[in-house]
C-alpha cells in the first residue's frame, strides 16, 4: 500500500499557525515580488478571487475584506521539513513530492489502514499544527486519487482508503472520473483517448495493455496498470528530469546601474550553482536575460544572450565569470525590471581527473564548492557570497506583507502574551 | 516546485561538535582521547522533539509571581499532552497567549494571572491549545557582557 499525504492550503495554513487572528479570515499568499495570488485559504476561495490574479486587479471592495501575505518560503520550508519528520518516524519510507505533499511507501506494514491514516493525520495536526489529508491505496496513482477524495470529506480526519483496486467505491469513482484527472494524463492524451472512446478512468484501466503501448506509450500503459492496483511507477518515472535551470526575479524597483545588475547576477549564479550541485548535474551552456518593464513608458528592451561554457561545469565561479561577460555585452543604459540566468544542456556530473587546459584543478574546485555549500547551508546564505551583497539590496524581492521567519530567526520569534 | 533541501533537524539546532580531535603537536594521540565525551549540548537538552518544538518570547509581566517574566524565551512543545499545573500557549482572542492549566473539582480551566480576565473552561482536545511550555529561559543582568580581565577578586 501507498499513501499520499497533502497539507491543506499549505501556505495559508503556515501563516495562520503563528497568527491565530487569521482563523476564519480569507488569506491570500502572493508570488515572489507580490505580483499575484499563488495560494488561497478556504475562505479566500469562497470569495471567488481566482488563483493567479494580479494583486492590483483584486476588486478594492474585496481587497479590504481579505488579508494578503507575501510568500515566506523560509517559514514554509521549515514547517514542511517538520511535517516530514513527524511522518518519517511512523512509516518505513517517505518520499517528498513537493513542498506540501509526500508519498509514504507502506509496503511491509500490516495495519488497519483507516486507523493508520487517522493516526498520521492527527500526529501532524497536533505536533506541527497544520491540517493534512491522506489517501491510501495499492498504488501511488490510486493514492493520489484517494487523497483528492479525502480532501472533499467534510469531517476530520480526512482519510480515504481504497483497500484494493476492485473496491466498489473505487470502481464507482473511476466510472465518474475523466482520464485527464489521473496523474500523468494531460489534456493532449485525454483528447486522443476520447477519440478512441476512452472517456473515463475506468475505461482507461480496462483498455488492453498492448493497445496502450502500441498507440500511446509505455508510461500510459503503466498508469493503467497502476489504476488496476499493480504498482509499477517509481518516483523517477513521475518527475520530469531537469533539463534546465532558471534563476530570475523581478527587481523591487527598476535598476539602471551596471554594478547593481552585476550584484544581482552574482546572486542568481550562486543559486543556480547550488541547484546544479544539489542535483549532481553540470551545465554546458549559460544564458543571461535582461528586460525593462513592458508596462512602463519608454522603449521596451529585452535582451538575452547565451554562451557555451569552456567545459561542462557546476562551479559557481565559472558560471559567474561567463554570466558577467554576457551581462557586459548586453548592458545598455535603461531601467531594467528583471534579470535572469539560465543553465541548459545539463548532464550528470562527471569527475575529470586531469588538470584542465585553463590550469584549474577539478578536484580542488570540487572541494572548494563542497566547502562553499557546507558553509552556506550551516551559517546561512548571507554568510559567504561572491562579492558584497547588501541584505536590503533593491533588486531583492518586494515582500511588503511578509510574515516573520518565526522558526528560523532569533529576532523574529513569535510573541505569546501573558494573560 | 523545487526547494533547497532542508535538514530534518529543526533549523534552530546548534552546530554539532566534531567527533575527531586534533592531535597533539607530537603527532601522538592524547592519552585522554579514550575518556573524551561529547560536550554538553544545551539545545539537545532543551529540545527533545525538534519537529514539534517552537521558540517564543513571553510578552508582559503578569505571570512574574510564577517566575515568568517579560522577554523570557519559551520552549514550547506541541507533542506534550497538557495536564493540570502545566503552562500552556493557547490561541485566545486571536492571539498566542500564555495561561496556567488548573483543575477545580472535575473541570479543567485556563487560569489567567490578570485579575480582569475570566477563567476559561478547557476541554480535552481543545482547539485553542497551541502547545505546552517546557522551559522559560530568563536572562540575568550579565547577559551578553564581555568577560572581565582575569586578575582581581577571584
Amino acid at each position: 500500500m501507498f499513501a499520499l499525504i497533502d497539507c491543506n492550503n499549505f501556505y495559508a495554513a503556515c501563516e495562520r499557525l503563528f497568527e491565530p487572528r487569521l482563523e476564519g479570515v480569507p488569506v491570500g499568499v502572493l508570488s515572489n515580488n507580490d505580483g499575484c495570488v499563488i495560494a488561497r485559504s478556504e475562505k479566500f476561495k469562497a470569495l471567488d478571487i481566482p488563483m493567479g490574479i494580479p494583486t492590483h486587479k483584486i476588486d478594492p471592495a474585496l481587497r479590504r475584506r481579505v488579508v494578503l501575505k507575501s510568500s515566506n518560503y523560509t517559514l514554509y520550508g521549515d514547517l514542511s521539513a517538520r511535517v516530514q519528520q513527524v511522518l518519517a518516524r511512523q512509516v518505513p519510507t517517505l518520499e517528498p513530492y513537493s513542498i506540501d505533499e509526500c508519498f509514504l511507501d507502506l509496503r511491509g506494514m500490516q495495519e488497519d489502514w483507516h486507523a493508520l491514516g487517522a493516526r498520521l493525520v492527527r500526529s501532524v495536526v497536533r505536533e506541527v499544527g497544520l491540517p493534512v489529508s491522506i489517501g491510501i491505496a495499492p498504488t501511488r496513482t490510486l493514492a493520489k486519487l484517494a487523497n483528492k477524495q479525502a480532501k472533499a470529506q467534510p469531517t476530520r480526519p480526512q482519510v480515504c482508503v481504497w483497500q484494493s483496486a476492485d473496491a466498489p467505491d473505487l470502481t464507482a469513482h473511476l466510472n465518474r472520473l475523466s482520464p485527464r484527472d489521473v496523474w500523468g494524463v494531460g489534456e493532449r492524451l485525454n483528447a486522443r483517448l476520447a477519440g478512441m472512446g476512452v472517456l473515463t478512468a475506468a475505461a482507461l484501466r480496462e483498455t488492453p495493455d498492448s493497445e496502450l503501448r502500441r498507440r500511446f506509450s509505455v508510461v500510459l500503459a503503466r498508469t493503467a496498470t497502476e489504476l488496476n492496483g499493480h504498482p509499477c511507477l517509481s518516483m523517477s518515472d513521475l518527475e520530469t528530469p531537469r533539463r534546465s535551470i532558471l534563476c530570475s526575479r523581478s527587481f523591487g524597483r527598476p535598476l539602471r546601474d551596471h554594478a547593481a545588475l552585476a550584484a544581482a547576477l552574482r546572486h542568481h549564479c550562486q543559486r543556480a550553482g547550488e541547484k546544479l550541485r544539489r542535483d549532481a548535474m553540470q551545465a554546458s551552456a549559460i544564458g543571461v536575460y535582461l528586460r525593462t518593464n513592458p508596462y512602463h513608458a519608454g522603449t521596451f528592451r529585452h535582451a538575452c544572450e547565451w554562451t557555451a561554457l569552456p567545459f561542462p561545469s557546476a562551479d559557481t565561479q565559472q558560471l559567474n565569470r561567463a554570466a558577467q561577460r554576457l551581462l557586459a555585452r548586453l548592458w545598455q543604459p535603461a531601467a531594467y525590471q528583471k534579470l535572469g540566468v539560465m543553465l541548459t544542456e545539463l548532464t550528470p556530473r562527471q569527475q575529470s581527473q586531469t588538470t584542465l587546459f585553463d590550469g584549474t584543478d577539478p578536484a580542488r574546485q570540487e572541494a572548494l564548492m563542497h566547502a562553499w555549500d557546507t558553509i552556506r547551508a550551516r551559517y546561512g546564505r548571507q554568510a559567504l557570497t561572491l562579492g558584497p551583497q547588501p541584505v536590503d539590496a533593491s533588486w531583492q524581492m518586494n515582500s511588503a506583507y511578509r510574515s516573520a521567519c518565526y522558526t528560523t530567526r532569533w529576532d523574529e520569534l513569535p510573541r505569546a502574551r501573558a494573560r | 516546485m523545487s526547494m533547497t533541501p532542508i535538514a530534518l533537524a529543526a533549523s534552530t539546532s546548534a552546530p554539532t561538535s566534531s567527533d575527531t580531535l586534533p592531535r597533539g603537536a607530537s603527532g601522538f594521540p592524547s592519552p585522554a582521547d579514550d575518556y573524551r565525551e561529547a560536550p554538553l549540548d544545551l539545545h539537545h537538552h532543551l529540545v527533545r522533539r525538534p519537529a514539534s518544538t517552537f521558540f517564543m518570547h513571553l510578552e508582559g509581566d503578569d505571570h512574574h509571581h510564577a517566575g515568568l517574566y517579560h522577554g523570557d524565551l519559551l520552549v514550547v512543545d506541541r507533542a506534550i499532552s497538557p495536564r493540570p499545573g502545566h503552562w500552556l500557549v493557547a490561541a485566545i482572542d486571536g492571539e498566542l497567549s500564555v495561561l496556567h492549566l488548573e483543575r477545580r473539582e472535575a473541570q479543567l480551566y485556563l487560569a489567567p494571572s490578570r485579575p480582569d480576565l475570566a477563567t476559561l473552561p478547557f476541554e480535552a482536545d481543545d482547539d485553542r491549545l497551541w502547545g505546552v511550555i517546557c522551559y522559560a529561559i530568563h536572562a540575568l543582568p550579565a547577559m551578553g557582557e564581555e568577560p572581565a580581565e582575569p586578575s582581581c577578586l577571584r
